[in-house]
């Protein structure tokens, strides 16, 4: 009898790749992303203008194998220094760092920023296949237990060993028996396009503002790509508000799971549950259809969520698609997003007379998530915060410092 | 119907009347009997000049026929220079030698559309300003006084007063010196400015009332804040009244940074808000600067093809002007102070790109917008291509930037920047600034191609044919923009964003698989290693003086900048004009501060993916 189990691939490597602060020069790394990927590696970007600590923030509770820089208008020496010295102080100088900025960065530069911890850059000309093999070659790891590491460094850890199928034996090693705070888990599915992530990153800012202690997880699902296996996994350069210590924002890649979620969702969903950590969860799929359900809330089984936030825009296609739609029915919160759409004023009758069907109470929740402070999503926050019995009480409006530079 | 397919239409449109206008010309005397009188009228004003080794030549060469159907061809098709649809140029006489006015948006305002004589009348309100140099140096290094050294390094060079100044990544991103985590950036890659202090080190020294001054800032979403600085700076050195005077350009292109540069801070619509706050502002308060530069410099170079690149920033341009005019501004008050700047590199398109976007520009605005004609011409400033110049054996870059500078003098942009050789590695350094302005003086002053006669390619067969296939390319985008909704509704959808990284993408590819050869890089490659040419880099040392000073600033105004702000507050609030207010606050606030405040009222953009 043929092996039923063909030999497990190696996870694909995750490399985190950004532009330094005060640098909007994302064309040489928008071509190396699509190359990355291209190449079967998973691609955290996290966009330009990225401060040293945005960098090193993500690079930890992404638990990549490498970052890598892109500097196209100077001041890389002290930049990349400064990434590589961050994540040193803070436990995580095994992650190394390599970039390149065409002409700009001189050999004389290498010389200096190899001294300094960088650990390569590529110059103007390079071939790129002979650099994605490079990558390859030169920054696979497994990933193992690794008992040093601390805070959301751990975290990642043990959702990086549960996304390679290594099982959640390593759960203990995030259990906080401190710490014990309720945490409410949210799931957010709906179609693609319709601002799941831009959403998701309002209610954010909501949070932090409400409550000026507490700490937020976010779970972004991305699909991989059929044939090479990688994945370009890009929600965190919308996610403004995402950008501070206390969210942690993870990317999954599906590595093929056609639930909606990657395969390690319910896993890391417990990781994040049991550290203690956080007072509320976002699980956000990957773009879904008519009959899927993510989060498990149909059948008899244990559903992974406390709750299911369903989000739609208002091109959904007609009344007989909104009545295929399954997760409809059993959704908790309906948000339909993008209201600044000519489409939203049928949209939301046409909804809501679908959601009445249901005899649940179900109400609809207009949102312009793209619009700053929106009352929709203040409003549908609350929702949320209700339900949840978030403890939302002990924020204000200035809880959240509007940070200038993203 | 989003203005961009009646734009579109209106193309086509003109395009039918000349046609029609041209057979009209072949079958009914009366009309060719009209034509023939006046190009023998406009034949005749041209004066005749001769070369230094005695060939005479005509001043303005006009196509060689006297035939009705060809001259209307040519004039309503191509436009005499100065005259509707502009292709040619817009305006009579550029570049010519000595004691001819030449291309000078303010002063021949008033006066090229009445031009009749070969020799344009000057400007009354200017009687010193005979000739305008189309050079601009853009410089930006370290700290505001090295700038402005390097400044009076350039200027030594330079008849008139021109200063065109680069910022650095701080400053383009609103930040203070003092930011967590800016410090290396500070001075790299152009100069610091945080307080309205360093403005003024910045122009110590220069008369910018000069009639012959002209000072530009490549600044973007803080731009209302450094103009702010910039005339408060120049009403404590110059008196109040000084503010009508100067003159100068601004960039506050907010669309091309959503679409391809990436320096935003606020939201799109807060953004374009504060921009036409400050358009509103200067058109009657400065009615000598360009309170907007719409770039396709920066859309280029992050991978846009050259028809892209046209396309993308007159459909920006005609957003821009739509948007004014549904906030009640007069299209003929606002239209003459948009002005346009474009990437020049090596692709044959950009043989008549500039020529292109003059004509649709013009014809959209005259049959869309209902502009006169000071509001339909387009005033370009051109700038050789940064990302065609390569590390690799850098000597070459100054053949590069040669080249594209011939073909920004053939479209006739009515002011240019070229690029110096040593910029893949670092921030121009003297020596190749100062080979970068010669590079400008050889093409115009030592070599007679452009100084004897004006239009001598004008016309060619070559030339038409790529303009018309150009012409065509740009219409398309247009029409699949309108489909989209219109610019900002395409925006929205990512549209230019994919198409410029798709095109970027496609340029690295050629150049990988060979395809596009580049000297050097992919072919004839000597294997010479890297140059060590001298960087020009700001010193840690400099670095901690600029944060010093802002300190030193924000703590001599720490009593008033509070209230300041919460003015500022109040009136962005309050849906007020936030520059007019501007102004004041830039007097006890540091650039920091003003950003901050704002972004608490309008909130942060949200990068697209």
């Amino acid at each position: 009898m043929a092996a039923a189990h063909p030999p497990r691939p190696a996870a694909p490597l995750r490399i985190l790749t950004a532009v330094p602060v005060c640098d909007g020069h994302d064309s040489a790394v928008t071509t190396i992303n699509i190359e990355l990927a291209r190449h079967g590696l998973e691609v955290i970007y996290l966009g330009y203008h990225q401060s040293a600590a945005a960098i090193v923030r993500a690079a930890i509770q992404e638990d990549v194998n490498v970052v890598g820089l892109s500097s196209y208008n100077g001041g890389h020496i002290v930049f990349f220094k400064e990434v590589a010295d961050q994540l040193k102080k803070s436990g995580n100088g095994d992650i190394p760092v390599f970039g390149g900025g065409g002409g700009t960065i001189t050999k004389a530069d290498e010389r200096v920023m190899k001294r300094q911890g960088t650990d390569r850059i590529y110059f103007a000309g390079t071939p790129l296949d002979a650099m994605m093999a490079e990558i390859k070659k030169d920054y696979a790891r497994a990933a193992k237990p690794n008992a040093k590491f601390k805070g959301d460094r751990a975290l990642a850890r043990a959702i990086t060993i549960a996304e390679s199928g290594l099982g959640t034996r390593h759960l203990s090693l995030v259990t906080s028996p401190q710490k014990s705070r309720r945490c409410f888990v949210v799931g957010v599915a709906g179609p693609g396009g319709a601002g799941k992530s831009t959403l998701i990153d309002e209610l954010t800012s909501r949070f932090l503002r409400s409550n000026p202690t507490g700490r937020i997880a976010l779970l972004a699902n991305d699909p991989s790509h059929p044939d090479s296996g990688g994945a370009i996994l890009g929600d965190r350069v919308s996610a403004i508000y995402a950008q501070d210590d206390r969210v942690f924002f993870r990317s999954l890649a599906t590595r093929g799971n056609l639930t909606g979620l990657s395969a390690a969702a319910p896993a890391a969903i417990d990781i994040l549950k049991q550290s203690g950590e956080f007072d509320l969860i976002f699980v956000e799929s990957v773009g879904v259809g008519q009959e899927s359900d993510p989060f498990r809330i149909f059948g008899k089984g244990r559903k992974l969520v406390d709750a299911t936030l369903f989000v739609l825009a208002p091109y959904y296609g007609g009344l007989i698609q909104l009545q295929k739609i399954a997760l409809l029915n059993g959704a908790d919160l309906v948000a339909l997003n993008k209201c600044d759409h000519p489409m939203a004023h049928t949209a939301k009758a046409e909804i809501q007379a679908r959601l009445d069907q249901n005899h649940r109470e179900q109400k609809l929740h207009p949102t312009t998530a793209a619009k700053h402070f929106d009352p929709g999503v203040d409003a549908l926050f609350t929702a949320i915060a209700k339900l949840g019995r978030l403890d939302v009480s002990r924020g204000g409006e200035k809880a959240c410092s509007m940070e200038v530079s993203s | 119907m989003s203005a961009l397919g009646k734009i579109a239409d209106s193309v086509d449109a003109y395009n039918k009347f000349v046609a029609a206008e041209v057979a009209r010309a072949r079958t009914e005397e009366k009309f060719a009997a009209e034509l023939r009188a006046k190009w023998a009228k406009l034949h005749a004003s041209i004066e005749m000049t001769s070369s230094p080794t005695g060939t005479p030549l005509p001043r303005l060469a006009l196509p060689s026929t006297d035939e009705p159907g060809a001259i209307a061809e040519y004039l309503l098709g191509q436009g005499f220079p100065g005259q509707f649809p502009y292709a040619t140029a817009a305006y009579r006489e550029m570049y010519l030698d000595r004691e001819v006015e030449r291309a000078d948006p303010s002063a021949l305002a008033s006066s090229a559309a009445a031009a009749k004589s070969p020799r344009a009348e000057v400007s009354p309100r200017h009687p010193a300003k005979v000739n305008e140099e189309p050079m601009r140096l853009f410089a930006g290094l370290g700290l505001a006084e090295d700038t402005n050294a390097r400044f009076k390094y350039l200027q030594r060079h330079q008849k008139s007063l021109r200063l065109s100044t680069a910022f650095d990544g701080p400053t383009l991103y609103g930040l203070d010196s003092d930011h967590e985590g800016v410090l290396g950036k500070v001075g790299e890659g152009g100069v610091a400015i945080d307080t309205v202090e360093d403005m003024t080190r910045l122009f110590a020294g220069f008369d910018l009332t000069r009639t012959d001054a002209s000072v530009s800032m490549t600044m973007n979403a803080p731009a209302p804040v450094i103009l702010a600085m910039f005339i408060a700076a120049a009403k404590h050195r110059f008196g109040p009244g000084c503010v009508p005077n100067l003159r100068g350009t601004i960039q506050a292109d907010m669309l091309k940074e959503v679409q391809a540069q990436n320096e935003v801070i606020f939201p799109v619509d807060a953004s374009l808000r504060f921009l036409c706050d400050m358009i509103e502002w200067c058109v009657p308060n400065m009615p000598k600067w360009y309170p907007v530069s719409i770039s396709g410099y920066h859309i280029a170079e992050a991978g846009a093809t050259p028809v892209q690149q046209a396309a993308f920033t007159l459909s920006n341009g005609f957003t821009y002007a739509g948007l004014l005019k549904a906030r009640g501004a007069d299209v003929n008050a606002f239209g003459p102070r948009l002005s346009f700047f474009l990437d020049c590199g090596l692709d044959v398109e950009y043989l008549v790109l500039g020529r292109v976007c003059r004509r649709l520009w013009a014809i959209g605005m005259r049959d869309v917008f209902g502009a006169d004609a000071k509001a339909q011409i387009l005033k370009l400033h051109t700038q050789t291509s940064g990302r065609s110049l390569i590390a690799a054996e850098f000597q070459n870059n100054l053949t590069r930037t040669g080249l594209e500078l011939m073909m920004a003098y053939m479209n006739y942009t009515n002011s240019c920047h070229s690029n110096s050789a040593d910029e893949p590695f670092t921030t121009p350094t003297e020596k190749y600034a100062l080979l970068a302005s010669h590079g400008q003086s050889i093409i115009l002053e030592e070599s007679g191609v452009f100084k004897h006669t004006m239009n001598l390619f004008g016309g060619a067969p070559g030339l038409l044919a790529l303009e018309r296939q150009v012409e065509k390319g740009i219409l398309d985008v247009f029409r699949e923009m309108d489909t989209l909704g219109g610019v900002i509704a395409a925006m929205e959808q990512r549209y230019q964003r994919s198409k410029i990284q798709e095109a970027g993408h496609n340029y690295e590819k050629q150049i990988y698989a060979g395809q596009r050869p580049i000297i050097g890089l992919n072919k004839y490659v000597s294997h010479e290693p890297l140059p060590s040419v001298p960087l020009a880099r700001t010193s840690p040392t400099k670095q901690r003086l600029q944060v010093s000073r802002l300190k030193a600033f924000k703590q001599k105004h720490t009593k008033k900048s509070p209230d300041a702000l919460q003015k500022l507050e109040n009136v962005a609030r309050s849906g007020g004009n936030v520059f007019g207010e501007l102004v004041n606050t830039v007097e006890v606030c540091s650039l920091g501060q003003i950003t901050a405040c704002l972004t608490n009222v309008v909130g942060k953009f949200r990068p697209m993916v």
